[in-house]
Parts: C-alpha cells; sequence; structure tokens
C-alpha cells in the first residue's frame, strides 16, 4: 500500500530527526503535521473497531512524539490535543496493547499541566481516573512529582517547590517549571503582604526566591510595596482595618421577606 | 416492620419445607402478584404495580427453578409459546416439570396473560440464575433479551417492572465481570426512555450507568452525563438517594465540597431506614465524613455511636480524632494503619487531601493557646520539615483567615491577634439561612398536605351548624339579657 508505505518512512524519518541531538524542533513539526494526514486518511488518528496491532502501536508513537514535541516547542495547546488524542490508546486500547514507557511521562506532563494552569478540579478528576492504586502513585516518579507539587502547594510549602525544580524526573517537566515558579511567588506575596509589616529586603529576596536585588525591585513595584532604600527594607501597605459597613439594603429586604412569609403563615 | 414479616414468612417457609409436599408459598405469591400487575394494566393504575415490585427483595430470596416452573406451568396455557420460551430459561430436571405437566393437565387452560407478567416472571428468573456462580452467563442472556423485548413492546403499564429489569441488566454484567460492557447497550436504553417519558426506566437507567462511570472512576463521564441529562423528578426516594449519592461522589473529587456534602446529605436523609439498607447508609457516611472533614467541621460524636456505623466506621473515626488535634504524625500514622480500607472504599486520595486541613487545625490550636510562638517551635510541634516551610505556612494561614496575627521575621515567631468579634453581618446571613429554611419548610409541608375529596363540605355543613348554633346562642343571650334586664327592672 503506498500510503501506508510513506508514512512508514516519514515515521522512521520522525524518529531519526526526533532522537537527534540537538532536536530538530521545525523539521519534526513538519513531519508530524504530515504524519498526521497520514493518520488520518489510514483511519488511525481516533482508531475505532478492531485495527492492526502494528498500525495502532505506529499511530501511537506518533502522538507521543507529537506531546513531547508541543511540549518542546512551548506550545501547549498543541500538547493538550495530543493528549486527548491519546487518551484513546492509554485507556480503549489498553488491554490489547502493550504498555508504552512514554505513557507515565505524558500522563505526568498533563497533570502539570493542569496544576500550571491553576484546574485543581481537573488536577484531581484525571488523578483519580489513572489505572494506578495509591501505592504504584508514590512509587511512580512520573506522577509522583505533580502529585507532591500539588500537595505541597496546597500546605503552604514553597521552599520545597521551590527545591523539587531541580527534580524533574523528565526533561520536558522543566518547561512547566518557570510557569509555576511565577505563580509561587505571586502566592508568596501575597502572604507576605498579608503577613508582615515590613520585611528587610535581603530577607524578602530569599523568601520569594530573587537570586539578586534588582529583579526583587521589579517585582515589589509591580506589586506596590514601598521599599525604604536606607533602611533597606519593604513595608507592606495594610489595607488597614476594613470598615464593617452594615449592609442595610439586604437586611431590609430580608426583614420584609420574613414579614410576608409570616403573614402567609398566619 | 415489612422487612420483619418477610423474615417470619421466610423462616415459616424453612419450617415448611423440611415436612415434604405442601405447596410452597412463593407459588401462590408470585400467583397473586401476577393477578396484581393483571389489575394495574387493566385499571391503568401504577399503584399495584409497585406493591408487586416491593416485594420483590423478599421474594426472589424464595424462589427457585421449580416454583417457578410451577408458576409459569399454573399461569399459560398449555400450548402458548411464551411458556415454552420462559422454561426453556429455566435449568432443572425434567421429571420435576412433567410431573407438574400432569398436575397442570386438570386445570381448565387459563388465558394468555399480558406481557408485563411475562416481563415480570422474567425478572424472577434473572434473579435466581444470579443467585448461583454457573448460571451468570444465562442470566446475561435472558436479561439482554428481556431488555430488547421491553423496547419491542413499548407499553407505559410496564415502565415501572422495566426500571428492575434495567437494574437486573446492570447487575447481570456486573456480576459476569464485565460491566463496562454494560454501559453501551444502557445508554441506548436510556436514550430510548427519556424519548418516551418512561422516567421511572430513565432514573433506574442513569444511577446504573453513573455507578458504572464511578466504578472506573471516570468522574469526566460521570459529570458530562449528569450535565446532559436530566435526573426526573418524580423519581422514586430509593433511585433519588442513589443519584444524590453519586452525584456527592464527583463532586468531591472535583473539590466542590459544599456541592458534595449537599448531596450526601441528601442521600442520607432519602435513604431507606439504617437496618434495612446498611450497606447504603455507611457507604454514603463514610463519603459524608471525609467531606464534613475536608470542609473543616468536625463531625457529630454521635454519629460513630450509631449502631449500624459503629464498627464500619472505626477508620473514619480516627483519622477525624488526628484532624481534630491537629497533629500530622498521628494522622500519618492513621492513615498508613488503615491504608488498605481507604483504598478499598475508594476514600483514600480524598483522605490524603486532608494533609493540609490537619496543619491549619495545628496552626489554629496554637494561635488560640499562644501569644507569642517562635517558627521553630511551630515547626517542632507540628512535625514540619523546617523553619523556613513553617513560616509559608503560617504566612499562607494568615492570608487565608485561618488565624489572626503577623509574623515577626527579624526574631522569628509569630504573634496572635486575638480572636475575632463573633457578632457581624455574617451573623445575619447564617441567620437569615436558617429562617430561609425554616420558612421553605413549613411551606413545602403545606404544599405536602393532602386533604379527603369533598372533606370541605363536611366542614362547611360543620360551619353552617357552628353558624346556626351560634345565632341561636346570640338570640339566646340576648332574650336572656333581656331577661335579666326585665328581672332587673323588676327588681
Amino acid at each position: 500500500m503506498p500510503p501506508q508505505q510513506s508514512l512508514r518512512t516519514l515515521y522512521t524519518e520522525l524518529i531519526r530527526s526526533f532522537t537527534a541531538q540537538p532536536c530538530d524542533i521545525n523539521k519534526c513539526g513538519a513531519l508530524l503535521s504530515q504524519l498526521k494526514i497520514g493518520l488520518i486518511e489510514a483511519g488511525l488518528l481516533l482508531p475505532q473497531g478492531e485495527p492492526n496491532l502494528n498500525d495502532l502501536l505506529v499511530a501511537r508513537d506518533i502522538l507521543e512524539i507529537g506531546a513531547f514535541w508541543s511540549i518542546r516547542a512551548r506550545d501547549v495547546p498543541s500538547f493538550d490535543r495530543y493528549f486527548s488524542q491519546l487518551q484513546t490508546f492509554y485507556t480503549d486500547y489498553g488491554s490489547v496493547l502493550p504498555p508504552s514507557k512514554r505513557e507515565y511521562p505524558i500522563r505526568g506532563l498533563n497533570l502539570i499541566r493542569l496544576l500550571t494552569q491553576n484546574r485543581i478540579a481537573e488536577f484531581h478528576t484525571t488523578l483519580e481516573s489513572l489505572p494506578l492504586s495509591a501505592d504504584a502513585i508514590a512509587e511512580n516518579p512520573f506522577i509522583s512529582h505533580p502529585v507532591n507539587l500539588e500537595r505541597w502547594l496546597m500546605e503552604g510549602s514553597y521552599s520545597k517547590v521551590w527545591n523539587a525544580r531541580e527534580e524533574a524526573p523528565a526533561e520536558e517537566y522543566k518547561f512547566f517549571v518557570d510557569s509555576l515558579m511565577g505563580t509561587i511567588r505571586n502566592e508568596i506575596a501575597s502572604c507576605g503582604e498579608a503577613a508582615y509589616e515590613s520585611l528587610p529586603l535581603k530577607d524578602a529576596a530569599t523568601l520569594l526566591f530573587f537570586p539578586n536585588r534588582s529583579d526583587l525591585l521589579r517585582f515589589a513595584d509591580e506589586r506596590g510595596w514601598q521599599v525604604n532604600l536606607t533602611s533597606g527594607t519593604i513595608s507592606f501597605t495594610k489595607k488597614g482595618e476594613e470598615k464593617v459597613e452594615i449592609p442595610k439594603q439586604k437586611l431590609i429586604s430580608a426583614s420584609l421577606a420574613y414579614a410576608r412569609e409570616l403573614e402567609q403563615i398566619v | 416492620m415489612k422487612n420483619k414479616d418477610g423474615k417470619k414468612d421466610e423462616e415459616k417457609k424453612t419450617e415448611e419445607s423440611k415436612t415434604p409436599p405442601p405447596p410452597p408459598t412463593p407459588l401462590a405469591e408470585i400467583k397473586s402478584n401476577i393477578a396484581l400487575i393483571d389489575r394495574a394494566v387493566s385499571t391503568l393504575e401504577p399503584r399495584f404495580t409497585h406493591r408487586v415490585l416491593r416485594s420483590l427483595t423478599a421474594l426472589r430470596r424464595r424462589t427457585d427453578a421449580v416454583v417457578l416452573r410451577n408458576a409459569i406451568d399454573e399461569i399459560y396455557p398449555k400450548d402458548s409459546t411464551t411458556r415454552k420460551s420462559l422454561l426453556s430459561w429455566l435449568p432443572g430436571s425434567s421429571d420435576s416439570g412433567s410431573s407438574m405437566d400432569i398436575d397442570s393437565s386438570g386445570k381448565s387452560t387459563p388465558q394468555e396473560p399480558v406481557p408485563e407478567v411475562e416481563v415480570y416472571i422474567r425478572l424472577v428468573i434473572i434473579y435466581t440464575l444470579l443467585s448461583s456462580s454457573e448460571s451468570y452467563g444465562k442470566a446475561l442472556q435472558l436479561a439482554k433479551e428481556t431488555g430488547e423485548r421491553i423496547l419491542a413492546l413499548n407499553r407505559r403499564s410496564m415502565d415501572p417492572i422495566a426500571a428492575k429489569v434495567w437494574y437486573a441488566v446492570d447487575r447481570a454484567y456486573e456480576l459476569g465481570g464485565e460491566l463496562a460492557d454494560a454501559r453501551p447497550l444502557l445508554l441506548s436504553a436510556q436514550r430510548t426512555a427519556s424519548l418516551r417519558h418512561d422516567d421511572e426506566s430513565q432514573a433506574a437507567l442513569i444511577n446504573c450507568l453513573l455507578r458504572s462511570y464511578i466504578n472506573y472512576s471516570l468522574f469526566d463521564q460521570a459529570d458530562k452525563l449528569v450535565s446532559k441529562t436530566t435526573f426526573p423528578t418524580s423519581a422514586s426516594n430509593p433511585q433519588y438517594a442513589r443519584y444524590h449519592y453519586y452525584l456527592g461522589r464527583i463532586r468531591v473529587v472535583q473539590l466542590n465540597y459544599s456541592e458534595a456534602h449537599r448531596n450526601l446529605q441528601q442521600a442520607i436523609r432519602r435513604a431507606p431506614q439504617p437496618r434495612t439498607a446498611p450497606g447504603f447508609y455507611q457507604a454514603v457516611h463514610k463519603f459524608f465524613i471525609v467531606v464534613e472533614l475536608l470542609m473543616g467541621d468536625i463531625p457529630d460524636r454521635s454519629l460513630f455511636r450509631h449502631p449500624v456505623l459503629e464498627k464500619a466506621l472505626t477508620a473514619y473515626f480516627d483519622i477525624v480524632k488526628a484532624v481534630r488535634t491537629g497533629s500530622l504524625s498521628q494522622f500519618q500514622a492513621t492513615l498508613s494503619k488503615h491504608s488498605a480500607q481507604f483504598t478499598a472504599d475508594k476514600t483514600y486520595t480524598l483522605i490524603l487531601r486532608l494533609r493540609q486541613n490537619v496543619i491549619k487545625t495545628g496552626i489554629r490550636r496554637l494561635s488560640l493557646s499562644y501569644s507569642r510562638i517562635s517558627l521553630r517551635d511551630i515547626c517542632h510541634k507540628l512535625h514540619l520539615d523546617s523553619e523556613e516551610d513553617a513560616e509559608y505556612i503560617v504566612g499562607k494561614a494568615i492570608r487565608d483567615g485561618v488565624i489572626e496575627g503577623r509574623i515577626v521575621h527579624e526574631s522569628g515567631w509569630m504573634e496572635c491577634a486575638g480572636q475575632k468579634r463573633g457578632y457581624g453581618p455574617e451573623v445575619s446571613d447564617v441567620f437569615g439561612r436558617r429562617i430561609a429554611f425554616c420558612l421553605d419548610l413549613h411551606n413545602q409541608s403545606v404544599k405536602a398536605m393532602r386533604y379527603p375529596l369533598n372533606a370541605h363540605r363536611k366542614e362547611l355543613a360543620a360551619a353552617e351548624g357552628a353558624r346556626e348554633r351560634e345565632k341561636e346562642l346570640a338570640k339566646e343571650i340576648q332574650e336572656g339579657e333581656l331577661d335579666d334586664e326585665d328581672l332587673g327592672g323588676d327588681f
């Protein structure tokens, strides 16, 4: 079959250029879009029924490479698409196909993606649907990494998150680390505003994981902190004791509602 | 009460079965049930069918192939094709069958009954087949065929029975170990049921599907199903209880705790008596307790003393204790001790989420008892890994409003401010919510009141009478007064 044949050659070429050091992002992208068209023509992009096992394996491989490629090309929406296409292979054909060694890295990447986009509810839904027991999750480095990150974020152990950025189980995980760090800094900053009255510049830099002073000053400026350079401290504008206002409108309408209901009862 | 009666019957039956031939009670029950179904169909009153189905649980424990064979023999005319097809599903020795043939041949051949009867008998046969593991395959085959037959017959008077059949289909698939395979069939049946406004089947089918999804942890799909379907409002209480339970489980995974709490509470309220269905009661409570903890509440102590729950909830009780004291080490110990049970209950990942609540409780306790405490001490008392962590965690707690206070970084301690005053606009909010609940309850109960027909006529008559009497009384008084006055005048 000529279309299958051309798919094969493209596929081997993709693997070659993907595994090459350094990997050629542009070339991979071009190959991937050709391959996807090929897969659609062969009816393998979203397989139905009982196609050939080898074809399925190849299709899965291509999509997995696509997912990794999207991360390397810093294209998160594309990763999202590849991941949803891969779901079919992982769940519906999971019992037929031999397990892929890239499956858990990709699932883990998806979890981190949800975490960085602050989609915690989906994060937990996805986690629940993983075909792993609780112990297996703890043992699987690809999955336990995002799970731990989420736990630390929720507790507030930000330093652990910071330290874990070097322990990423796969190269692609580091892509998300930067955006995660941005989230953490904002979290710490908002905590700091509530918890401190003033903070020495040096300590603020360590708390916020800033390597140098200028970065810190820029960040402080963004958040509107008052920096006192002579004494070397940052003071946070206290929002003051918010004046408690009596919600007149609400109280009146509530009282009226009670009166109306009581009227009905009597 | 009903259950007790059922048990008594059962005891009676076992006693009877020891002394040979007397006719078994299940046969008589099936026959009376069939008469009821017939009446339901002819009078268009689903009430009778419901009555029949209520006794199904008790009945199916007492029936066996022989009883069914007798029943079918007596109900169906001898040359009926339905009779043959029904009998073919029954396992059993042929000689008993032939002897029954002789028995029934003496009687006049009865009329061919309504199709509802056939489906009902099929339902009982499915349950009989499901009682032993060898006949699961056969039960599944029969269940599938019955489902098709219901769809083909399309009779509204069959809906209540159909709902039960769909549940049996689901159960047959599950016992056969291929619950996931039932989904396409159930989904198409659900579509048909909703098109035909068959509320009872629809409720049962939605629950079956949710159960199947949640069993495989496919919360995404389950959530989509819930959002795409409307649960029929006329569904029966047990179906509602199940639906709320599944909804609660979906919501808790999505971190929507208040919604989950509401649903689980509804499930508990709508569930049958704890003694009738202890399994459901316990399962709901397990999730209910975890959700309460996740919301930062501590469940009632009395819950753990409930006779039905006490034993099942011991592990959860330990967790509650650990969260209450805010001790991370105790929490970890309890978690690892009971991890097998939590995994079996599918609450393990939810309980893992409780870790942050434990820390929060711990910090709140510290902030209440100390006016100033060093970060090192906090770290030590809460078993945190480092002072640095403690600082971040306390900072987050302050921001989230768990405690009032501030951190003095230079000296490395936390200063706790006094407690918030317990009075403010939020109090009136809570008050408003409670009043609204009471008023709603009142209005609902007024709406739910039933008035017997024409009762108001009697009342009117009574009122009329009263008015008459009043008039007389007034007259008398008037006269009396006059009398008095007259008397007075006379005096």
